[in-house]
């Protein structure tokens, strides 16, 4: 039996996708982002309307740093629009802006394509893409596909792989 | 014995198959076909026909005289049809619990089979109650003037309007008078109501006057309504007309129509059913339509599948060149017709019982079809599926990229059917959500327009329980065309 990660139904062996909710449930060989174990977790009250559809091309640059205690690493970029977290993979075509592959993604349970940082205006947006073991905003769990205020200092958790944003 | 029959395709076998095979072959139609145990009209014709070629190719005298009469007139040919199997696994764990198998069907017209445009007995019917007034109306004139000057001089036409009555405006016919049918098709004005049985039988009266195995028989449905009464009969109707050859295309202008009924006469007839959701695109609609007339393949295709012991078929899905659901409990499934260059597909979903070892076959496939082209009618083409079950199997093999990408449409695609079922239990809050989930699969597909459609919809169902007439029509008949945009699939 495989138990479909994001609605719970239950399907035969090898089943690819789920009919209820129509999420993938097989990636190939062992490539595969395996659902963690379930935590207590709160879902994050959010209101209708997603604005992540719209960006804003004529903003300009802001930088802002990553930082990921577990292997020391601070990533820096700018962002003017989007920027795309995840683990690469060449075989699916899954290239993110930030790969964390070597933050011991694959481990954590972080999904080939996890979340995404947008930007509208000054405000930065957080936005969990569907991925397997979902992505935590200072603890509460992100409704997959609504974008949430990001603001200095929080803290990300895509997966296990915690991290904290800074605006610099 | 009649040359011009090919008795090999009846049987389903290679011209090259031995004694055995055809023995073997033949016994296989009479168990099923056999009047003692299938009553069916087509049944007890499909016996006939194996019967007929089992005498001759069973007694070696005469299959020599028939094979070389055939190849002397040239009707040697090879199969008219391919069918492709290709299962999601060729090798799978011996396992505890059942497991599930996929195995994807591609028919297309074998590379050899020349195309020949048959003529057409083509009728169509067309709605012309009060609703079609105005610019509506005149688009349809245009596309029916369109498909006039289409026509041959051997091909066929009829024009029924109808509202609470049917009128035969232009009457089954060969070498029409194309200015004479134009001025006809000018007369036409708008009135009454829709009631979709009259404009059927009237319809399927006149192709029936001209019905022929040789042409491409036909009828063309198109409505702006909800139809009062008289849904049953249509259905009868065009179950009646599939028997007879008679194919079906329905074709729903604006937002009032009813989806289900339209679909269910197409289905049901061999036929498809087309959205228009704008005036302007009628003529192009009618355009499309004729072309493909124009260039049938094959035609009443039926696929039968009969899975083996210990094997369950649990879902068969088209899944081009659209996508649809199909049933399974029934002897067959009908896959309406091909054209030339198209390619037709199916998924199927097999479950596989607990502890099975070895080589094991999953299914045997039967397709018959009508290939007008070469005069065949009923052909048969029989096609195995096998796979391996091997104990303690570690590494499984990637299962084929085109069937993943045909099943995440699909998975959309059921999304659909269940939200519009969840919304006929008047489960709102389900649906709503089902919706919402829907765009974000269409997001990952590249399918940004009818995403946005999708969350729109869903917004609105949530605020007011229902969905609009338009957005309804659009996902449906959206989502049913995902197959035919190849995209690439990103999955998480």
């Amino acid at each position: 039996m495989i138990k479909c990660p994001s609605c719970g139904k239950r399907h035969p062996e090898n089943t690819l996708f789920c009919d209820e909710c129509g999420a993938y449930l097989l990636a190939e060989g062992r490539k595969r982002t395996d659902p963690l174990a379930a935590e207590e977790v709160d879902w994050m009250e959010t209101e209708m309307g997603t604005t992540g559809l719209l960006d804003n091309p004529d903003a300009e640059p802001l930088t802002v740093r990553l930082s990921i205690p577990d292997s020391g690493r601070q990533v820096e970029f700018t962002l003017t629009k989007e920027v795309s977290l995840g683990r690469l993979d060449p075989a699916t075509a899954t290239f993110p802006d930030i790969d964390l592959t070597t933050d011991g993604a694959l481990e954590k349970g972080v999904s080939r394509r996890h979340a995404k940082i947008t930007r509208k205006g000054a405000e930065l947006f957080l936005e969990d893409l569907g991925s397997v073991n979902g992505t935590l905003l200072n603890g509460k769990r992100l409704t997959p596909y609504l974008p949430h205020v990001l603001s200095d200092k929080d803290e990300i958790r895509v997966g296990r792989l915690l991290m904290r944003i800074h605006l610099v | 014995m009649d040359y011009r029959k090919d008795y090999y395709a009846v049987l389903g076998i290679e011209p090259s198959a031995d004694p055995e095979e055809i023995k073997a072959a033949y016994r296989a139609m009479a168990r099923r076909y056999h009047p003692d145990a299938n009553p069916s009209p087509e049944a007890s014709t499909r016996f006939q026909e194996a019967q007929e070629a089992y005498d001759v190719l069973s007694e070696p005298g005469q299959r020599r005289a028939y094979d070389r009469l055939r190849e002397r007139e040239g009707l040697k040919q090879p199969p008219a049809l391919v069918i492709k199997p290709v299962p999601s696994h060729q090798a799978l764990p011996v396992m505890d619990e059942e497991q599930l198998l996929y195995v994807m069907v591609e028919i297309s017209p074998s590379p050899t089979l020349q195309a020949k445009r048959l003529a057409f007995n083509l009728g169509l019917v067309v709605d012309r109650s009060t609703s079609m007034q105005g610019i509506r109306l005149q688009r349809v004139k245009d596309a029916t003037n369109y498909i006039i000057d289409f026509l041959d001089q051997s091909d066929v036409f009829s024009l029924v309007t109808f509202n609470d009555r049917a009128e035969v405006v232009i009457p089954a016919q060969p070498q029409l008078d194309k200015t004479l049918a134009k001025s006809r098709v000018s007369t036409v004005r708008s009135s009454g109501g829709t009631e979709i049985l009259q404009g059927l039988l009237a319809g399927l009266g006149e192709v029936d006057r001209w019905r022929s195995p040789a042409m491409v028989n036909h009828l063309i449905l198109l409505t702006d309504g909800q139809t009062y009464g008289g849904e049953k009969e249509c259905l009868q109707e065009a179950e009646n007309a599939a028997q007879r050859q008679v194919s079906i295309t329905t074709m729903g202008i604006g937002q009032d129509w009813n989806d289900k009924l339209l679909d269910e006469i197409a289905r049901r007839s061999g036929g498809r059913s087309t959205y228009i959701d704008s005036a302007a695109k009628v003529t192009s609609v009618f355009r499309e339509c004729v072309h493909s007339l124009a260039t049938v393949a094959a035609r009443g295709l039926r696929l039968a599948v009969r899975p083996a012991d210990a094997i369950r078929l649990q879902g068969a899905f088209q899944v081009a060149p659209y996508l649809q659901s199909l049933p399974t409990r029934e002897d067959s499934m009908p896959l309406g017709m091909i054209n030339a260059e198209q390619v037709c597909a199916v998924v199927l979903e097999f479950l596989v019982a607990p502890q099975l070892t070895g080589r094991v076959s999953v299914a045997s496939l039967e397709l018959s079809a009508d290939i007008p082209s070469v005069g065949q009618q009923s052909v048969m083409l029989r096609q195995g599926v096998e796979i391996e079950l091997v104990p303690g199997l570690e590494a499984v093999d990637p299962v084929p990229p085109s069937i993943v990408n045909a099943l995440g449409k699909l998975a959309i695609f059921r999304m659909q059917e269940k939200t519009m079922d969840d919304l006929d239990r008047g489960e709102i809050e389900h649906a709503s959500q089902r919706l919402e989930t829907m765009a974000t699969r269409l997001l990952n597909v590249g399918e940004n327009e009818l995403a946005k459609a999708a969350l729109l919809e869903a917004g609105r169902l949530a605020r007011t329980g229902h969905l609009s007439p338009e957005g309804r029509k659009r996902i449906r008949y959206g989502t049913r065309s995902l197959s035919m945009l190849p995209k690439e699939i990103s999955h998480d």
